[in-house]
């Protein structure tokens, strides 16, 4: 009597069948992977969904473009900034006063005027809440008029102009606790619906002032990387962005768009000597390799930057020197010649390192030239980067033990113990933090190697304090090299800049994303959306 | 005498429940407060900040408000029916739980029952052909289950049904670029799928090899071998004295699982790109947003002692003899 048993299982094995093939539908009904004026992005690696929603005072939009909203000024695609909202500047002969006027056509998404209190009401609300943006130099914003814009700061700062690009204006009529939730602006797109965790719907803004986009309705998916790649291949989005471990796939009616960045990847080499100093928190300062400026100097000169871009990053990204290379303020006469392992054996032996026991490091008194490079573990391009460094080292004699760590290990090993470190920012700020004497607190990022040169800080210090960006950029270069010494390696050499490295996108064989502005951390892929169309193929 | 019953046994219970939910928010509280955590840290990620904007965030971020204080303000908050807002999302805990935990609930209820469904069925089925080739096949089964990591599962599930077979959408809750309004039932039920099975599968082994383990015990018993002496025998046999007697510990067992349900979903909603509480709580526990933190685990607590709650109640009140058995053995 086994009959209703084997039936029972036959009909288990049957529902499940049919529960299954029951959807299996295979076009999902949404109709837009065809329109030739939608777009379906997939965005998660870098550049997420914003948690507290698109409002620019908690930092929707801070460094790349918030699409609901306008900003004041832009960077196009070499940096150069670029009037949007704003039709003109000036700045006061201190350097305290900037005062701004605006377009008078520009128009919130429900008609009204967008007008000067509401960029004034912005400013003012940013400073106030403790976001994303540092408008710690503000001391307010004033509006003189429906077209005036009047900044006081607290003291003169070149860098300001860097507020008024990454902060996108909203109404002050409409701004309440949940602007995030349902944003408002005067951007090229409409806010439409946001599905928490999933995705959010923008449409084509038909009263904007500037150039109606070709992208009547853009949908951001929000996924991990892997699932991005996966839902491109599947054709369910026309634009993804993938890690790097898929640069060679090859997918049908899709190309791999590799986009250069500034975000330049580095060692750091802490300049001071390891004294026995110890942090609040115990842990060592300095160190005793790495602070003599010869082992510093060889590195940077014994590199072999190219081979380092050809082979780990399979050719995506670009050479870099000095941290800063693509940008303004960055110094053209401080990129020198590499890959010289000749004249970087020179610079050790006649600063006294050779190899007396034959096993192929070189010591000084006793010390030999061998330090541990952390990297954060879950980064697997810093990993190759630091490997490869190692390897080519080693031909110059110094031996570096490459190790990952969790970043809370880097935090307190990172005043005594190279770490490989991303840098994009497109805010001179952070060659300010980086080099300047005083901007070393262990308790944070910022200028870890301890480096300290008063010449540079003076620099530095000039190139914060300029009134605007054009006079601060010639102190930022001086900072750099100003034939005597500075930040980069013909100077004193406390950083080994390696490359820059590329974002990849997969994308429809046949859309056209013009020219991307410049790609800061995070990078900035709706930086240039007007531009972006179809083509017919 | 029932009704006094079972007043003093509730009475028990809600003083149980508060009670534990004290120690687990303490507990909790006191976990994110040990991590070496530095959620401003965190905030700022490799950003370059300024002395005084790191000073504003510190400030935002509760990081140099003494731990006491901090929960005190918390607790007496809670009291008052609030529980805060999250910093991460920047809208009141509520809310946040609201949106997400009616997701995951949906996900869970259903993975729930199709996992006790099966697994009941199966686990009768092995009982019934103790040691036929059906029983080992169930039981390989049932062990591979649980051996299986859920987001691993997760993936393959993705991979196979949604990247080669195409016959689900990639993750997510809703239809990708779909109005609100314009999103069906059907929509909403196709996204459900793939995750609910994943979900279930795990479920399925544990009530599996509880149900088989069972069956086998009953039909071994007295009554059962008094049933096949007037003729009973074969399928109406099991499903006359077998099934009967099974039943009720199985959906006790079920009602205990909640726990691992929530465990789950946490992975499952990561790999789909799940918006459901999972996700939220990852988040909240890798960034120290206290306050949602401690509102989900609230939650939870709430949630997992309900499951165990149902559990007890059948126990005690629908069938003693579960009781007398305990006490027997």
């Amino acid at each position: 009597m086994k009959k209703p048993l084997n039936f029972l299982l036959l009909i288990i094995l049957i529902l499940g069948l049919v529960s299954v093939s029951g959807c299996a539908d295979k076009t999902e009904k949404t109709g837009v992977y065809m329109a030739s004026d939608e777009l379906v992005i997939a965005m998660g690696t870098h550049g997420g969904e914003p948690e507290s929603g698109f409002d620019p005072i908690t930092g929707w939009g801070y460094n790349h473009e918030p699409l609901v909203q306008s900003t004041l000024f832009k960077r196009g695609s070499n940096a150069v900034v670029i009037n949007d909202l704003a039709t003109d500047h000036t700045i006061s002969e201190d350097g305290m006063i900037w005062t701004v006027t605006i377009r008078d056509d520009a128009k919130f998404h429900d008609g009204m005027p967008l007008k000067a209190g509401d960029v004034a009401f912005t400013f003012n609300k940013a400073a106030a809440s403790a976001g994303r943006v540092d408008l710690t130099m503000l001391e307010k914003a004033t509006a003189i008029g429906d077209n005036t814009v009047e900044f006081t700061l607290r003291n003169p700062q070149s860098t300001f102009i860097n507020k008024l690009i990454g902060v996108g204006i909203v109404p002050e009529y409409a701004y309440t606790g949940s602007y995030g939730q349902n944003p408002m602006g005067s951007g090229p797109y409409i806010f439409k619906q946001w599905n928490k965790g999933q995705q959010v719907i923008f449409e084509a803004n038909p009263d904007y002032y500037g150039q109606e986009p070709y992208f009547k309705k853009l949908t951001i998916v929000f996924m991990e990387e892997d699932t991005a790649f996966a839902a491109a291949k599947a054709g369910r989005v026309n634009i993804a962005e993938i890690p790097h471990t898929y640069a060679n796939q090859v997918v049908n009616g899709k190309r791999i768009v590799s986009l250069e960045t500034i975000e330049a990847c580095g060692i750091t080499l802490p300049t001071g000597p390891n004294t026995g100093e110890k942090t609040e928190d115990g842990y060592p300062v300095g160190n005793n390799v790495t602070s003599d400026i010869a082992i510093r100097k060889a590195l940077n000169i014994g590199i072999d930057r190219l081979s380092l871009v050809n082979g780990p990053l399979n050719g995506h990204g670009a050479v870099e020197f000095t941290g800063v290379d693509k940008l303004p303020w960055g110094n053209k006469e401080a990129i020198f010649e590499d890959g010289n392992i000749t004249e970087a054996k020179r610079i050790l032996r006649d600063a006294g390192w050779i190899d007396t026991d034959g096993d192929g490091i070189v010591e000084r008194n006793g010390v030999k030239a061998e330090f541990t490079l952390l990297y954060a573990s879950s980064a697997q391009d810093r990993q190759v980067l630091a490997v490869a460094v190692s390897e080519q080292a080693r031909e110059l004699g110094i031996k570096i033990k490459v190790e990952g760590a969790s970043w809370d290990k880097i935090q307190n090993m990172a005043i005594s113990t190279p770490v490989v470190f991303k840098y994009g920012d497109i805010d001179p700020t952070d060659v300010y933090l980086r080099y300047h004497s005083e901007s070393y607190d262990p308790s944070n990022w910022n200028n870890m190697i301890r480096y300290n040169n008063p010449v540079v800080d003076a620099y530095l210090q000039n190139a914060m304090t300029s009134p605007d960006e054009e006079t601060a950029v010639e102190y930022w270069q001086l900072a750099a090299w100003d034939g005597e010494t500075g930040y980069s390696e013909k100077g004193d050499a406390p950083w080994l800049w390696m490359a820059s490295i590329n974002y990849l996108y997969i994308v429809d064989e046949n859309l056209d994303i013009g020219t991307p502005v410049i790609q800061p951390h995070g990078g900035n892929i709706f930086g240039n959306i007007l531009e972006w169309k179809r083509t017919e193929n | 005498m029932r009704h006094e019953k079972l007043a003093v046994f509730s009475l028990k219970k809600i003083i149980k429940l508060i009670f534990l939910l004290v120690v687990v928010s303490i507990a909790s509280f006191w976990l994110v407060e040990q991590a070496p955590i530095d959620p401003v840290k965190i905030y700022i990620g490799a950003m370059s900040v300024t002395p005084e904007q790191k000073a504003i965030l510190e400030d935002y971020w509760g990081v140099n408000t003494p731990a006491r204080e901090k929960y005190l303000n918390w607790v007496g908050n809670i009291l008052k029916g609030d529980l805060g807002d999250s910093l991460i999302y920047r809208m009141p805990v509520s809310d946040v739980i609201k949106e997400r935990f009616t997701a995951s609930l949906v996900l869970m209820a259903s993975a729930w029952l199709l996992s006790g469904i099966i697994g009941f069925v199966l686990g009768i089925v092995a009982g019934m052909k103790n040691g036929t080739w059906v029983d080992k096949a169930i039981k390989t089964y049932c062990y591979i289950l649980l051996a299986t990591p859920t987001f691993w599962l997760a993936l393959v599930m993705l991979l196979v049904f949604s990247v080669y077979l195409g016959w689900f959408p990639i993750g997510l809750g809703v239809p990708i670029a779909v109005a609100a309004e314009d999103v069906t039932l059907l929509d909403r039920l196709k996204h459900l799928i793939l995750p609910t099975i994943t979900l279930s599968l795990l479920g399925v082994a544990a009530i599996a090899m509880f149900t088989r383990e069972k069956l086998i015990e009953v039909m071994s018993s007295d009554y059962v071998l008094f049933a096949k002496a007037r003729g009973e025998k074969g399928f109406g046999l099991v499903l006359r004295h077998g099934v009967r007697n099974v039943a009720l510990p199985a959906i006790t067992l079920q009602f205990l699982g909640f726990s691992e349900l929530f465990g789950g979903a946490v992975l499952v909603e990561q790999v789909f790109s799940y918006p459901g509480l999972g996700q939220a709580a990852v988040e909240a526990g890798i960034r120290s947003d206290v306050p949602l933190l401690l509102g989900i685990v609230l939650i939870s607590t709430v949630f997992v002692f309900i499951g165990n709650l149902i559990a007890d109640i059948i126990y005690r009140f629908v069938d003693p003899r579960i009781k007398q058995q305990e006490m027997r053995t």
